[in-house]
């Protein structure tokens, strides 16, 4: 793989070199290239085998501070250099930009091998493997009576390769590799159904959960469900799983990049520096988490990945920033180009038995269904599940609710953080309580 | 990355999505009266892949005992123009090469694919796809026997890979400054044009061969409106499988894009929360289809209804809506966005009834469902690219019009909700969904009084169905990227005017 791994490279920095001839002040291309073997299963018979290649190349260019890109899965030359060639033209059209340009090369100090985001073993595991593994999360489910349908089973992994070149000097390269694999149960009477879904991921074979336990997982999500019905309207404080716990950290994610809070789409533009959020609000993004499913030596634009504290003790530190929309906040760049790398919400002192124990009456949110996230006032209003808490013990399930909150008043009103983080996603959070939030249903 | 979730969902709208054309400084020589002549030619003479070598590919790939195979070229070009800062900011172009090769074996689909179009890359490709099948009876593939789609529905004068970045750039100029200009509280708007030219050839084991060649466009924007510390934005978007002549047509110009975003942010500076709970909710005409789309559209593909976990499997045949409600998929709606004229397994598109008078009729099939359910397949497989199995997908989805007013209907409602745009909708299988409205308003006295915003609406659509009171007369569509099993597809969904008698709406109190 290494003489491919050079050919890239060598195709990369040509390009870069054929940029700069037809007139580009600045070019950067990258490389992507890997193969992906997809499982899944469906009442434990195969139902869909997947294995490719797949490639594709990206490119930027700058014409005195103009820019165009392009991007292709087509590697011929001809192909290629066509595209340079108008993208050069392209850019001559656009607007003079003085945000615009690459990073300056700055150096990597992460060694990609030192941080275990490949693992040769998954290039090794067989499809065979996979199939087991898909076989055994259904099977959990499968065996249950409460549950009516299986809602499949997958095993997916992926190895591939990153190569990066750009006139400013950089060019850098790194492997990585990622096995996911997960299910869904369906269950309930009638036509009140409901369905649940559990996985796991990792860089590392080794390292991925037993299916059983995967499958373990899902049953539960779906089983604790079973029976929900609506309470009435009433604000309630409410109590967020890790899994939805880490769905709000994923707008927050949003609200807190460079895209949007440059164009004002954000309810956290002009907070740099302010309180956000009461002392329980630590937001982290750290891009060299060892052996962490978003972890890479730099980003998109080569500039090194590193550990952010986002939020600390409630006061807004840092944006996910990249280069350009870095420049119009008169930032630097974060190393986020492509979005958070490994964020997540650090860990509390509660357990989450103890979160829920101090709830008189209360939601606790398992799963959410709806779209409803505006990043521009931070307001959200989705469908919801979980379990009503009374007397601080879960007592039913509940279902086709709304919950209705704004996340800047959210972070203002963190009550308890638990100290359940597992960094199995490159998106994280424990347990989390919040003091009130509008709960939708019958009319009371 | 979380490996398995079946909520689908429907944004609309989006900024960046989708992408845009070729000008005359896109042109690619090699392409000149592709368009035109949209046939098989195009993989032969551009990448020498031959009609007998594509037999030799759909030999291999039937070579393990694999009972049907099918071959899907795309070569596809978007472009993309972005302006914001009160400069076009960037531009883009990207190309789609490869050919998808499916092994199906019985219910059982083996997928591989390659952007290499050598015959040797091919034939290893297709013996990787043949892996599925282990046994069994070899079939072969028949003699190639190439089709012209029987129909035209994309609008072919005036295509953007004729005009000029120039030209193109005014569109986004003009929709940008009707924007900004429209009010001095719009601080901030992003104009996006994005279009596409997609060049299929699908060829399958049972000798067709049918090629398409499929334009898309789109104008979006969005505006921020500030007001003392209130910060809120707006949308409008208007494209299809249009030429340029659309933009110059009264309701979709540029100037009515970048106004109807302003409006919209504008009114929504002086929109509060809904008040929650459950309530009579009518649904305006051009957006409302979203509720189509995930109530009705989702639930009738039929994947979910051979694996039996979509919540309408076991209703064929019976009563699931109000006798009032007649919702169809017809993907031959000249030029909209989610029209085909074949579909990405090559099957002829058509209206398919879904639910007539009340009663579920037929599901949305690809050629494996119906396969499984022993039925034909109705032209609804579809693939967001080369590297996608197919899947069925909604086209155009519509609840057909009845008879009554939007006044009539917004009257006949003492105190209610009404919506009128949205952020998108999600649903899962067993039959819940919801849906984000961007803007809305408070009903009282059979009037629209208090614009609202935040408020999500939830149901089941087995009982949200039924509920179905009042249809107006007055059918309008709004434009929409659809999300499934990772894969995005262009779609379009319309409803008239129409009354709920009861739902649940989300908000805070």
């Amino acid at each position: 793989m290494s003489a491919k791994s050079s050919d890239r490279m060598g195709l990369a920095q040509s390009l870069v070199a054929y940029g700069s001839k037809q007139g580009a002040s600045e070019v950067e291309v990258s490389i992507q290239e890997g193969l992906e073997s997809r499982v899944s299963v469906l009442d434990q018979n195969i139902d869909k085998l997947t294995e490719s290649v797949f490639k594709g190349l990206s490119l930027r260019v700058f014409v005195d501070g103009k820019a165009a890109s392009a991007s292709s899965s087509d590697f011929t030359l001809e192909t290629l250099e066509r595209l340079v060639d108008n993208a050069v033209a392209r850019a001559r059209l656009a607007g003079q930009d003085p945000f615009g340009g690459l990073p300056e090369a700055e150096p990597v100090q992460a060694k990609a091998e030192d941080l275990q985001i490949f693992d040769p073993a998954l290039i090794e595991v067989t499809v065979e493997k996979r199939i087991a593994i898909a076989k055994a999360i259904e099977a959990v489910g499968i065996k249950d009576p409460r549950v009516k349908k299986s809602m499949g089973a997958n095993c997916n992994s992926f190895n591939w390769d990153v190569t990066l070149a750009n006139s400013k000097g950089f060019a850098g390269s790194y492997r990585r590799s990622l096995i996911n694999c997960g299910g869904g149960f369906q269950g309930g009477e009638g036509t009140n159904l409901f369905e649940d879904y559990w996985g796991d991921s990792s860089t590392q074979l080794s390292d991925l959960k037993a299916p059983e336990s995967i499958g373990k997982i899902a049953l539960e999500r779906m089983t604790r469900l079973l029976g929900g019905r609506m309470v009435e309207t009433q604000n309630v404080p409410v109590v967020f799983d890790p899994q939805m716990g880490a769905w709000l950290l994923g707008f927050l994610a949003r609200c807190l990049t460079g895209i949007s809070v440059a164009r004002r789409q954000s309810f956290l533009a002009d907070k740099l520096g302010t309180k956000v959020g009461n002392e329980r609000v630590n937001i982290v993004d750290d891009g060299l988490l060892v052996g962490g499913r978003g972890t890479v030596p730099f980003d998109g634009e080569g500039v090194p990945c590193r550990r952010i504290g986002l939020i600390e003790q409630g006061v807004l530190k840092s944006y996910l920033l990249d280069t350009y929309w870095g420049k119009k906040l008169q930032q630097r760049s974060t190393g986020n180009s492509d979005g958070p790398n490994n964020l997540y919400w650090a860990a509390g002192t509660s357990s989450p038995e103890d979160i829920i124990k101090s709830v008189d009456k209360g939601l606790y949110l398992t799963r959410y269904l709806g779209l409803g996230q505006e990043a521009t006032t931070g307001d959200i209003s989705v469908g919801a599940f979980g379990l009503w808490i009374e007397k601080g013990a879960l007592a039913f399930p509940v279902s086709e609710i709304t919950i209705s909150a704004n996340l800047g008043t959210l972070l203002q009103n963190v009550e308890m953080v638990g100290n359940d983080l597992e960094l199995r996603d490159s998106v994280s959070a424990p347990t989390l309580k919040f003091a009130e939030i509008t709960v939708g249903g019958k009319s009371g | 990355m979380k490996p398995i979730e079946r909520r689908k969902f429907l944004q609309l709208a989006g900024a960046g999505a989708g992408a845009v054309v070729l000008s005359s400084l896109f042109y690619d020589q090699l392409f000149a009266g592709m368009i035109l002549k949209p046939g098989e030619e195009l993989f032969a003479s551009r990448f020498g892949v031959t009609k007998e070598a594509m037999k030799k590919v759909l030999e291999s790939a039937l070579s393990k005992g694999g009972d049907f195979a099918d071959l899907f070229f795309e070569y596809a070009l978007n472009n993309n123009v972005v302006m914001e800062d009160d400069i076009i900011r960037e531009s883009s172009e990207d190309i789609t090469l490869g050919v998808g090769i499916r092994v199906l074996n019985g219910k059982q689909t083996g997928y591989a694919y390659t952007s290499d179009l050598s015959l040797e890359a091919m034939q290893r490709t297709a013996l990787t796809a043949a892996a599925i099948a282990s046994s069994g009876v070899k079939v072969r593939a028949a003699a190639i026997k190439p089709v012209q789609p029987g129909r035209q529905v994309y609008l072919m004068t005036s295509p953007f890979a004729d005009a000029p970045l120039g030209d193109r750039i005014t569109l986004v100029k003009e929709a940008y400054a009707a924007a900004k200009g429209h009010d001095p509280r719009i601080t901030k708007v992003v104009a996006n044009l994005g279009d596409s030219l997609q060049c299929v050839t699908i060829v399958n084991s049972e000798g067709l061969m049918v090629s398409d060649a499929r334009p898309q466009v789109r104008l979006v924007t969005s505006a921020t409106a500030e007001e003392s510390g209130k910060r809120v934005s707006g949308r409008g978007n208007a494209g299809g499988r249009v030429g340029m002549t659309f933009y110059r047509t009264a309701g979709t110009t540029p100037k009515e894009i970048g106004e109807r975003a302003a409006k919209e942010a504008i009114i929504l500076l002086s929109a509060t929360d809904p008040a929650p709970g459950e309530m009579p909710v009518v649904l305006g005409r051009f957006n409302s289809g979203v509720m189509v789309h995930e109530a009705v559209g989702h639930p009738l593909e039929a994947d979910g209804n051979w694996q039996k976990t979509s919540i309408m499997w076991d209703k064929l045949g019976q009563m699931v809506a109000d006798p009032s409600v007649t919702i169809y998929d017809d993907a031959t709606i000249p030029h909209y966005r989610g029209s085909l004229n074949v579909d990405d397994e090559g099957t002829p598109t058509g209206k398919v009834m879904l639910i007539e008078n009340g009663r579920l009729v037929s599901y949305l099939h690809d050629r494996l469902s119906a396969r499984i359910l022993k039925t034909a397949p109705n032209g609804h497989g579809r693939r967001q690219r080369f590297s996608n199995t197919p899947i069925p997908r909604m086209n155009n989805t519509v609840l057909a019009p009845g008879a009554a007013s939007s006044e009539d209907i917004i009257k006949s409602v003492k105190k209610g909700f009404y919506a009128e745009s949205y952020g998108g909708g999600m649903v899962e299988n067993t039959g819940k969904f919801t849906f984000s409205v961007n803007l809305g308003y408070a009903i009282e006295d059979g009037k629209l009084t208090q614009p609202v915003k935040n408020a999500t609406l939830i149901g089941t659509n087995v009982q949200i169905l039924k509920e179905v009171e009042m249809i107006g007369n007055d059918l309008a569509f709004f434009l929409g990227t659809c999300g499934k099993d990772g894969q995005s597809a262009s779609v379009t969904a319309g409803t008239p005017t129409f009354k709920i008698r009861q739902m649940t709406v989300g908000g805070r109190s």
